[in-house]
């Protein structure tokens, strides 16, 4: 039953000129939404809900999938080549995608992160299809003590992406934790350090921080690059097409990284509430502490950029699980796509796995066609990529300011969020320029709402014995384990530096 | 004598003219566009109704086009205070939770917009509040639930929220031991239902039907249900005149449910107009078919009845009010 409708849901996508019409248009507008800066997939779907109204059922979730689940994959572009953020979870790929830039190797890593988001995006429709039956238990897995504890370990992680200064990343990163408390307290009720500003009360969100954090300090070096050679920075990220087919040969070379980040992704985006900014700075974090040179990333590591490409596009099929099986938003981006779908008629529940199989499997090959035909799409455009970077900074500054600024304001609706952005942003342009690190920062405001909220909801329930549970346990011995490696590491660092 | 007549002739037709009724103009909104505000972020049953009235209010205001647009933030606050602000011309109006009640009732918020100041348009809902629990809950009835030897652990979205406050208020009128869990938001709470974490949550029937019907959750009380509901009413199991007086808050809410209001001050012709198309619009047979298709329960009141309905919820007793500020104190 599986297989036949498996078979027969891809041979319908497949013969109708229209379905096909709408994932294509879908995957164009979604690389669109995916490259602006501060647009990305939440803002997609918005858009296109008024045209789905009168769509049948299927056509439109066909629609809104086939845009949605590709954004990440041309949002990495302009991570790469300006170190701006295409989309929120686009900026773990900058730590490592800007220097590949910077160091020549642009194509290489445009290549890595098409090859990388492809393939992810398959990995995460194949997770979903042989998933299904086992969503109950699955989904169920995960209480407020394992998310408490995810986030630690994600914390845990900031070590890592300290690079050579493990005291700066961990002030950087303990430094965004305490900004992102500034909200409303969710059990007090009582406000924390928003002074009666409402567009506080639901803290700092993760698109302006990120924003802030990378693409203004970015900006500020672009406006000012008068000096530097013109020709010098064009041939910088100039690349030949051959360069790109190597970087996509990179998520060969580096399979094992690529599956297991892929995997790691597609699990993070199936437990309700994490999203998709968590599931790329995981993987890229478990890529640096996996490596046995993880003094290479922040330089421009290749892994660095396949690890979060495949965790931002492979999330999307793992959300879809607890969306369809439960009605109950993988990600915050998945609860507009729920609202979307059940405007449209279909109704989510454990009948998707049985009544609803023909449905599902149908938005199983729309990820994964809509994630090889991106790729497609982008390698034919990767040659016209490099001439973006040659454009004159007095263009491109206002034109990518202004997007930037549109992002914050519709990521708050709230003008007064261009003053977090430039407060922010001068604290990215500071740290930048002394050389502090700055992915911890994003960590700590990512992760902090849901550590908080999932530890007092945690020992409400079972009070410190929620650390007794089983998979808390397992997840305990995973965040020492990490404390212990990154400890390890450092030892040996030093060790090295007292020896030379 | 000609004189006197004449001005009592003219005194008497300009009373005629200030008294008769406001007769509204179906071409006043003609190439005019409407920013409808939907205080929560896309997605989710305010933003689903909202789109659905404005789909047809556009249809039914003639040569007018209307927007939808997401102003979420601060529990419905951001959007109702966007509304609030807005130039009274008609041209921006919108649809936010009706527990902001609550909030002007405890004056916990300053500058909070007056609901009584607001331009009522008219709701379309009645949006009953459910006890739910898990389908394999040791409660089966509301009996069991009321007879608990332990402490009951209830999932809200956050301390002062609706689904707080109406528990807070249940658990005042039938005196039950609840605990309260808050931060569960969205469906988080209906997860944790069913991972068996949390014994109950309070919701809006509409929102928590689908976890009933999918075998998930069983409901043991209903607290503003309309005639006809087969479900135990909470209004049937009160005894005393405490317990109907503080139901009674719960109910005059879920009663005033999927609202659409307009800033304070609205011209009377532009509301006029704004208020028929509202019911034309909630009446149309194809509106009432794309919301059936939703599982969305329709029941319309015009924006003269909401007028009414809104200062009656804001006119409680000290006492009403003293228990809410109660609520809000605990913990």
């Amino acid at each position: 039953m599986l297989i036949e409708a498996s078979v027969s849901s891809l041979l319908d996508l497949l013969i109708s000129p229209h379905m096909v019409l709408l994932l294509v248009v879908g995957v164009m507008i979604g690389l669109f939404f995916g490259i602006m800066p501060g647009l990305g997939g939440k803002l997609g779907i918005v858009f296109l809900i008024p045209f789905t109204f009168g769509m049948d059922p299927l056509f439109g979730a066909v629609f809104l999938l086939a845009m949605h689940s590709v954004v990440h994959t041309s949002g990495a572009i302009p991570s790469i080549l300006f170190g701006i953020p295409g989309t929120g979870p686009d900026a773990a790929t900058i730590v490592d995608g800007y220097p590949m830039a910077q160091n020549g190797e642009a194509g290489r890593a445009l290549g890595a992160t098409l090859a990388a988001s492809g393939v992810g995006g398959v990995i995460g429709a194949v997770f979903l299809s042989l998933l299904l039956p086992f969503a109950s238990p699955l989904v169920l897995a995960f209480s407020p003590a394992e998310f408490f504890l995810l986030a630690v370990l994600g914390i845990t992680f900031i070590a890592s992406l300290s690079g050579d200064n493990l005291l700066k990343g961990l002030v950087v990163g303990l430094f965004g934790l305490m900004i992102s408390c500034v909200r409303l307290d969710p059990m007090s009720g009582e406000q924390r350090y928003t002074y009666d500003q409402l567009f506080l009360w639901d803290g700092i969100d993760a698109v302006t921080a990120v924003i802030a954090i990378f693409a203004i300090p970015e900006l500020i070096g672009l406006a000012t690059r008068q000096e530097v050679n013109a020709e010098k920075l064009a041939s910088t990220v100039k690349y030949t097409f051959a360069e790109v087919w190597e970087g996509c040969l990179d998520v060969g070379r580096h399979w094992a990284l690529t599956f297991r980040t892929s995997i790691i992704g597609a699990v993070i985006g199936l437990i309700p509430g994490l999203g998709g900014d968590v599931a790329s700075w995981m993987c890229y974090g478990h890529a640096v502490q996996s490596s046995k040179t993880p003094e290479r990333f922040g330089k421009g590591a290749v892994e660095g950029v396949i690890a979060p490409e495949t965790a931002n596009n492979s999330k999307e099929g793992g959300s879809l699980l607890p969306t369809l099986y439960f009605g109950i938003p993988g990600s915050s981006g998945m609860a507009i796509l729920l609202g979307a779908l059940v405007t449209l008629g279909v109704q989510p529940g454990p009948q998707m796995a049985t009544l609803g199989l023909n449905f599902v499997w149908t938005l199983v090959w729309t990820l994964a066609i809509a994630n090889i035909l991106a790729v497609f799409i982008l390698l034919a455009c990767a040659p016209w990529f490099s001439k973006l970077a040659s454009i004159r900074s007095e263009l491109l500054v206002p034109f990518v300011v202004v997007l930037s600024m549109l992002g914050c304001y519709l990521a708050a609706n709230a003008w007064q969020n261009f003053i977090v952005l430039l407060v922010l942003g001068l604290i990215g342009f500071l740290l930048k320029k002394h050389d502090w690190p700055r992915p911890p920062f994003v960590v700590g405001i990512v992760l902090g709402p849901v550590a908080e909220g999932s530890l007092h909801k945690a020992m409400a329930i079972w009070g410190y014995a929620f650390l007794l549970r089983p998979l808390s346990l397992v997840m305990l011995a995973l965040i020492l384990g990490t404390i212990a490696l990154n400890i390890v590491r450092l030892l040996r660092r030093s060790s090295r530096h007292a020896h030379s | 004598m000609f004189k006197k007549i004449w001005a009592t002739c003219l005194v008497v037709l300009a009373g005629l003219l200030l008294s008769s009724p406001v007769l509204a103009d179906s071409t006043l909104f003609d190439g005019k566009t409407i920013t409808y505000i939907v205080a929560t972020k896309p997605g989710g049953g305010y933003d689903t109704m909202g789109r659905l009235v404005a789909k047809y209010l556009e249809k039914h205001l003639k040569g007018s086009r209307v927007v939808v647009k997401n102003v979420p933030g601060a529990g419905h606050l951001i959007g109702a205070k966007t509304i609030f602000a807005a130039k009274p011309d008609g041209l921006t109006i919108g649809t936010f939770n009706t527990s902001l009640i609550n909030s002007q009732l405890t004056n916990a918020i300053a500058d909070h917009p007056d609901m009584n100041q607001m331009s009522w348009i008219g709701k379309a809902a009645i949006e009953s509040r459910v006890l739910l629990v898990s389908a394999m809950s040791e409660f089966k009835n509301f009996d069991d639930f009321r007879k608990a030897q332990r402490t009951v652990k209830m999932a809200t979205s956050g301390k002062g929220s609706a689904s707080h406050i109406d528990a807070s208020l249940l658990a005042k009128a039938f005196d039950l031991n609840m605990e309260f869990i808050h931060g569960f938001e969205g469906s988080e709470a209906e997860m944790s239902i069913l991972r068996g974490e949390i014994d109950a949550h309070v919701g809006s029937r509409s929102s928590l039907q689908p976890f009933v019907d999918n075998g998930y959750g069983r409901i043991l009380l209903e607290i503003g249900g309309e005639p006809g509901s087969k479900l135990p009413q909470a209004s049937d199991l009160a005894t005393t005149d405490r317990s109907r007086s503080v139901l009674s808050l719960i109910e005059a809410q879920a009663r005033i449910s999927r609202l659409t209001a307009g800033p304070g001050n609205v011209n009377p012709l532009v509301l006029q107009t704004l208020r028929e198309a509202y019911m034309s619009a909630t009446s149309d047979p194809d509106f009432l078919a794309e919301a059936d298709k939703l599982k969305l329960p329709i029941s319309t009141a015009s924006g003269e009845a909401v007028t009414a309905l809104v200062k009656a919820a804001l006119a409680q007793s000290p006492e009403i009010v003293g228990l809410l500020k109660e609520v809000l104190k605990e913990e």
